[in-house]
């Protein structure tokens, strides 16, 4: 009898007993002995330097760089022939100097003497000559792959100079190989750490930093490389820590589990801005916010109409309001660190102007399908919501939905005839600074479902225009020919321009030297402790 | 005994085809496609095609599935179309996180809320009991999402006593296991007192009461034993659940598990990490619904014999 009464709870100790020694069987892998806890900054005593983001890296392999945070990470460890600096300028990277032949056919670099990757191979022109025929392999997944395939091969002239030539002159070439993407991997490497051509997980490149470790979905630690060429770093590591949330990111930086965040809840920037313990960067980029029309609907065909949407919004209200001023009000079809950027705008908020134009146009009764996605980029949603009252306010019937992203990529990038919405909130962040990769949201070639031109905008004049500058040598002729081309655009509006997005990163006020590039990446190599 | 587990586990495969047929239909038929989300937005339209290629999905379903069963039998659950590295090596890094996970928070559940319920059974009425009962309610109505915020802020963020997030160091899963246990616990506490009153109502503890029994051994031997059944039932069932329902959890703590994977997984569209993941999410289930029936059989004789 006493035995059977006992019998539960001998079960239910069984069950946990045995759960218990499951778990403690599967071992705890990410659990270095010491591990700080609320410790202070970067001044934890571990010369370590933390940082949280929001994205687990789908591939650390440079060729296949989709997004720009990963690419920032791995910038830390592969370096590419030319980089950019802050304002966009093309400055030497592992390419001490470049010469463009005048017909522009080819490119000459004079590559930096005494550089070696990581594990040791020298880095030189058979280096370069490697990197750029991986590139161009298409067994390789390599998603950005467009912009480099004008390449035709890469010439050996000697130990430290390799020439590139290709198939047409291709000026945004340039802007492409400062790019993550064209970072230059140890060609012994894909061999080694488990890697292979075509699965390459373990970079191995030339940067101030090397890869000791990545544990999935939690995190990826960096290791101070001492035979940099360059300057040497101050931290001896660096640790990306894969946080999702947002607000728990925002958390890890007022508890000083991490040094540095990306990409705070929109929300609190003032809460931070005013809080001593740390600093904001509103980093200004290249990602432009617009609403896209679709002009080929017939509602929406006259170009005073779509103008007419760009007047009835007002933009700096919503980027004062709902994006806590974390962006700045488009004032050209580009942002302004992209070459051939030329101020044509901005459309000021003039409802009564809206309202007129709509009458002219014979618009009185228009009713839009609007859609946006959420999450995507700042306060999407919260911005699509301001921007169809400001609609309504001028009469137009708006309905506004929203999907996961995904979901909602199938929806706009249909054909013209199969399209389903109206207007749609989309972003768009060229790689490089070269109005050549703006340029592809005006362009026929583009629309969907070949490309994500969504608005389905063509006009020859721009056509054209877009044609010349994307071949013309002189960059200064460039310059004019896509000026030309941004001011039609302008003027036709198959957008609703809404506002260039700033990038916010936030650290510690323990530390220093972080800024940013304008393609919505952190520069934080060179941190170190604030005195 | 024998016939009784062979029967379950045939009935358990096919269980688990049934899943995997079901699953690869309904991946399949949610708008977005993998390749456009894998290329990114900037990726040409060569390129697309080319990774749509490479993922089979140009190939007709049927003959996906096929190729997915022949594969699967052999113990092969794909490759990611993310990462592309094996599904398995994948699941398998991020497994024990999220079942370490799922077993403190369980164990946590368990001790707490059979106390909680004893005590408010056997003072019904008083303070405690009022207490747990107000926290029960509180601790199934709490979004998981907002009470990890607030414990994140109180105790990492004022305190510092503890990592806001992260897996590091034996401190880091409490803030998680105590978020994620929150609804069990309740569940549990709220049970227990339910049976509790019920087993104390019983004649044959008035008989203890009326022998005069010390009361520890009338609540601990006489009727806890009698009210441990359906909490066992519980208990397991809310496992498949902790196992599954880390993922706000695990989201909010950048717990490593592999409900942060299938969330990751699903947005990215990337279909055999979706179907590896859920196909071990089935297994366990499966798995615990064989082993709570078989712990009936152990605990109540009248299941085995009849």
């Amino acid at each position: 009898m006493r035995s059977l009464k006992r019998r539960p709870f001998v079960a239910l100790a069984a069950v946990l007993v045995a759960a218990l020694l499951l778990t403690a069987c599967s071992g705890d892998r990410s659990a270095p002995a010491g591990s700080s806890s609320g410790g202070t900054g970067g001044a934890r005593g571990d010369n370590t330097f933390r940082i949280a983001v929001g994205i687990d890296p789908d591939t650390l392999d440079p060729a296949g760089m989709t997004t720009t945070t990963v690419a920032n990470m791995v910038d830390y460890i592969v370096e590419t022939l030319i980089k950019i600096d802050k304002d966009g300028n093309i400055k030497p990277g592992v390419a001490e100097s470049w010469e463009v032949a005048p017909d522009g056919r080819s490119i000459t670099f004079e590559l930096r003497e005494g550089v070696q990757f990581h594990d040791g191979t020298p880095f030189n022109a058979e280096a370069v000559k490697f990197n750029i025929e991986r590139i161009l392999n298409p067994d390789v997944r390599m998603p950005l792959r467009a912009s480099y395939t004008v390449i035709e091969r890469a010439e050996v002239v000697d130990e430290h100079t390799v020439t590139l030539h290709l198939k047409e002159p291709a000026p945004y070439l340039l802007g492409a190989l400062t790019y993550t993407a064209a970072g230059m991997i140890s060609p012994k490497s894909v061999n080694e750490h488990g890697n292979s051509m075509t699965a390459y997980q373990h970079p191995v490149g030339t940067g101030p930093y090397a890869l000791k470790e990545y544990t999935k979905g939690s995190q990826l630690v960096l290791e101070k490389f001492e035979d940099y060429w360059g300057e040497a770093p101050y931290y001896d590591q660096v640790v990306f820590q894969i946080v999702p949330e947002a607000a728990t990111r925002e958390s890890m930086l007022l508890a000083g589990q991490v040094d540095m965040i990306i990409l705070p809840p929109t929300s609190d920037i003032p809460a931070l801005q005013s809080n001593s313990n740390v600093r904001v960067l509103l980093a200004p980029s290249d990602r432009t916010i617009y609403a896209a029309i679709n002009t080929q609907h017939p509602a929406l065909q006259d170009k005073r109409v779509r103008q007419a949407l760009n007047y009835a919004v007002n933009k700096e209200e919503i980027i004062e309001h709902v994006l806590f001023g974390a962006a700045d009000v488009m004032d050209a079809p580009m942002a302004k660190p992209l070459l051939g950027y030329c101020q044509t705008g901005p459309y000021p908020y003039d409802p009564e102007k809206a309202k007129q134009l709509l009458q002219e146009a014979g618009a009185t009764d228009l009713e839009l399908e609007f859609v946006t996605p959420t999450g995507r980029y700042l306060q999407d949603y919260q911005a699509a919501q301001a921007i169809a009252n400001f609609l309504q306010e001028v009469g137009v019937q708006v309905s506004l939905s929203t999907m996961d992203w995904p979901t909602y990529t199938a929806t706009i990038m249909v054909p013209p005839e199969r399209s389903t919405v109206q207007i749609h909130i989309l972003g768009w962040a060229p790689t490089f600074m070269d109005s050549q990769q703006q340029m592809l949201q005006f362009t026929k070639d583009n629309h969907p479902p070949k490309g994500l031109a969504s608005s389905y905008y063509t006009n020859p004049q721009v056509e054209e225009l877009v044609a010349q500058a994307n071949r013309e040598v002189d960059q200064e002729k460039r310059q004019e020919l896509y000026c030309e081309a941004a001011k039609t655009i302008w003027e036709d509006a198959p957008w609703i321009f809404l506002w260039v997005q700033r990038f916010p990163i936030v650290h510690s006020a323990k530390v220093t030297n972080i800024s940013y590039l304008p393609n919505e990446k952190f520069d934080a190599i060179y941190a170190r402790p604030a005195e | 005994m024998k016939r009784y587990i062979i029967r379950h586990l045939i009935a358990a495969v096919i269980t688990l085809l049934g899943a995997t047929f079901v699953l690869f239909l309904i991946v399949r038929l949610i708008p977005g496609d993998p390749a456009v989300v894998i290329a990114g937005p900037m990726a040409s339209s060569e390129e697309v095609e080319r990774i749509r290629g490479q993922l089979g999905l140009d190939r007709p379903f049927l003959e996906q599935y096929w190729t997915y069963l022949s594969r699967l039998v052999r113990g092969d659950l794909g490759v990611s179309a993310r990462t592309q590295q094996p599904v398995l090596l994948e699941i398998l890094a991020r497994f024990p996180y999220t079942l370490k996970l799922a077993v403190v928070s369980a164990a946590l559940a368990t001790v707490t809320g059979v106390a909680a319920g004893v005590i408010a059974a056997t003072r019904r009425y008083s303070v405690f009991d009022y207490l747990a009962s107000f926290g029960s309610l509180l601790g199934v109505s709490m979004p998981v999402y907002w009470l990890g915020i607030l414990l994140i802020v109180f105790f990492a963020v004022r305190l510092q006593w503890l990592p806001a997030a992260g897996a590091e160091g034996p401190g880091s899963i409490v803030l998680p296991a105590v978020t994620l246990t929150a609804y069990t616990l309740a569940l549990v506490a709220r049970m227990t007192r339910a049976t509790m009153l019920e087993v104390l109502e019983q004649d044959y503890v008035r008989t203890a009461w009326a022998k005069g029994l010390p009361r520890p051994r009338i609540i601990f031997q006489h009727a806890l034993p009698n009210a441990l059944v359906p909490i066992i039932t519980v208990v397991a069932l809310q496992f498949g659940s902790l196992l599954g329902g880390a993922v706000l959890t695990e989201s909010v703590f950048a717990w490593p598990g592999i409900g942060l994977l299938l969330v990751d997984s699903i947005f990215a569209r990337d279909f055999p990490m979706v179907q590896g993941i859920v196909l071990v999410y089935s297994a366990m289930i499966i798995l615990l619904n064989l082993g709570v029936d078989l712990l009936y059989a152990y605990v109540d004789p009248r299941i085995r014999y009849s």
